[in-house]
């Protein structure tokens, strides 16, 4: 198949979908008007999208968990409780691990032993097996917004299911739920079947249903340079504004660094501006996600608190319009719904008392939105240059170049030379750029910024300051000091 | 390097990473041959690469909560294959939820594994263990 991006083809769009809606049972309750006319009635505090807005434009930022369980009784006793006792603002519908990998054999078996057993032996909500009504049911049952979360390399089924199960919002990306998601899957397939998606959701939009979509910011979780994420968060939004998208989050996963996190927040929004009008796309409203600390967690939960709360502050300060939360059952897996709550809890209250403060914009602030930026422009005009003007294509050429590389991925479509770690500071920097086509400056940059903190440790630049940052936080730091 | 070998891989549909990548170095840092088979390893997986390459020990990480369906069975799959008797050694966050390690260790080992580690721990344990249960001297 020849990638490019190009607005998907009508009549191509439905020989795809005929085979897609075949992939399962479920998929033969599939009506596109049908399911406009079930949007159309769906309430306006309902709409993901239109929380967003209203959020962004009262400067306030939303919280949001992750949940999701096998049974959907169970399920919406969740959903509810999280908004009930944790008081959450936006609910998930997070999708289990065989779901996002097309094993709907395997589904059924873990439905059927999580009813046997009486509790949840899938770690997220089976979307596509339980089908349509299901789904709207869950809808139907809770009362605001709900998003579909999950990480999907071949979504197009579960988008169709779900959306017309009145779903508001989907998460994910051809690239995004690609080289973090999976081991061995061509690059060009994914971007190519999430086009589909995206397709999809233009042709909702077209038909007066604003679907917001959220290209999945954290990547790997683990140490991703704020201009990894970017690149990818802008390559998936052009992406997705091309079939017709109109209304996008673009996220990002705490660091730990305030004014690195702060400086990404402000700057993933701009720099998707830019780009989406750059390349002609206008009236694509951006809102932005911070993600609550991504990697490793103390097992203690009240300490883990401490990592939440962190998170949440720098959501805050940060302005971005959402808050994905943590748990404190982090370390140890899928949380209980009271802890689930606790979490989001805890981040109410830090992101309400911050409301009435603003980050001030210290020159260290500019500094850092300004290297950010300087970064991102590099590895995206890089792209576009590779793919003379088409940025799928492009995307394709930079991956096999290392010229995008994203740290700790699991996917052999990604190069893997690139290692981040923490300067002196605790922000991520590069230890290892490899393909990263930084200018000299930036290089020397990230150079100087290592060689700060290995002076003050004690020891050279090693893989080992990588393995030492990957444990910090879950043994109570930020910056991995040697033992 | 001593001279033992490990099948090492995240099994099922699972796509951690990260811990995968610091348990391949430091085992390798320890003097064990590593074949890393990564994420999203089928019991099947684990068997050939543990025939072909004569492994003595296979190490099953499981981090996205499946464990308890994906690890069922390995065993019995190692008898018919004629390596009934291979050290199986799983590790990570095994049962979807928060649930006493006692009982999460318990289930681990009437399925056939040797040994059984709770969420968080350290490669240093586990190579200890490897050493002793393989008469690995130092």
């Amino acid at each position: 198949m020849e990638l490019k991006n190009k607005k998907m083809d009508s009549k191509l769009f439905k020989t795809i979908q005929d085979e897609v809606l075949f992939q399962w049972s479920t998929g033969k309750e599939v009506d596109f008007e049908e399911a406009v006319k079930y949007h159309e009635a769906i309430p306006e505090h309902k709409i993901f999208s239109r929380k967003l807005s209203e959020a962004s434009k009262l400067g306030n930022t939303l919280i949001q968990p992750r949940a999701g369980v096998a049974l959907v009784d169970k399920h919406i006793e969740l959903l509810n409780y999280l908004v009930n006792e944790g008081e959450a603002d936006l609910l998930p519908t997070t999708i289990d691990s065989y779901t996002r990998h097309n094993r709907y054999n395997e589904v059924e078996k873990g439905i059927n032993e999580s009813r046997k057993a009486g509790r949840s032996l899938l770690n997220g909500f089976p979307a596509v097996n339980h089908g349509i009504s299901l789904c709207r049911k869950v809808n139907e049952s809770v009362n605001v917004p709900v998003e579909v979360r999950h990480g999907t390399p071949d979504a197009r089924l579960l988008a169709e299911i779900t959306i017309a199960g009145g779903f508001t919002s989907f998460e994910g990306g051809g690239i995004s739920y690609n080289i973090p998601y999976s081991k061995n899957i061509p690059l060009d397939k994914t971007i190519y079947d999430w086009q589909y998606v995206d397709r999809l959701m233009g042709i909702y939009e077209e038909a007066g249903i604003s679907i917001n979509r959220e290209p999945f910011g954290p990547l790997t979780g683990t140490l991703v340079p704020p201009c990894i994420s970017h690149s990818v968060a802008i390559i998936e939004s052009l992406l997705a504004a091309e079939q017709g998208v109109k209304n996008i989050t673009v996220g990002y996963g705490q660091c730990g660094n305030l004014i690195q996190d702060v400086a990404a927040i402000s700057t993933i929004k701009t720099l998707t501006e830019e780009y989406l009008e750059k390349f002609g796309y206008e009236d694509v409203v951006v809102t932005t996600v911070l993600h609550q600390w991504m990697g490793g967690f103390p097992q203690d939960e009240s300490k883990a608190f401490g990592v939440i709360s962190w998170g949440a502050a720098t959501a805050a300060l940060a302005g971005a319009t959402k808050v994905i939360v943590k748990t404190p059952h982090e370390a140890m897996g899928v949380p209980t719904k009271e802890a689930n709550a606790s979490g989001i809890k805890a981040t109410k209250q830090v992101v309400t008392m911050l409301r009435d403060q603003k980050m001030e914009l210290t020159k260290e602030l500019e500094e850092e939105k300004n290297i950010i930026k300087a970064e991102t422009r590099c590895i995206i005009d890089k792209t576009i240059e590779l793919g003379e003007g088409d940025i799928a294509v492009g995307t394709l050429r930079a991956f096999a170049a290392g010229v995008i590389d994203i740290p700790f991925a699991p996917s052999r479509q990604n190069a893997g030379k690139v290692f981040p770690a923490r300067d002196n500071m605790g922000a991520v920097r590069f230890l290892e750029c490899a393909n990263i086509p930084f200018t000299k400056e930036i290089k020397d940059y990230h150079y100087s910024k290592m060689l700060e903190r290995a002076k003050y440790e004690k020891r050279d630049m090693s893989f080992q300051m990588v393995i030492d940052d990957i444990y910090a936080i879950g043994k109570g730091r930020l910056v991995g000091r040697p033992r | 390097m001593n001279n033992k070998k490990i099948v090492l891989g995240v099994i099922g549909a699972d796509v951690h990473a990260v811990g995968n990548k610091i348990l391949a170095y430091a085992f390798e840092k320890a003097g064990f041959k590593v074949i890393n088979l990564g994420v999203m390893v089928s019991q099947e997986e684990y068997i050939k690469a543990a025939i072909e390459t004569g492994a003595d020990a296979i190490l099953v990480s499981s981090l996205y909560g499946h464990g308890e369906l994906d690890c069922r069975g390995l065993r019995e799959k190692c008898k018919e294959a004629g390596i009934g008797d291979i050290l199986l050694y799983v590790g990570g966050n095994l049962v979807v939820g928060k649930t006493p390690f006692e009982e999460v260790k318990q289930k681990f080992l009437d399925m056939g594994f040797n040994k059984v580690y709770p969420p968080g721990t350290l490669p240093d344990i586990s190579i200890k263990d490897l050493k002793e249960d393989l008469g690995v001297n130092d």
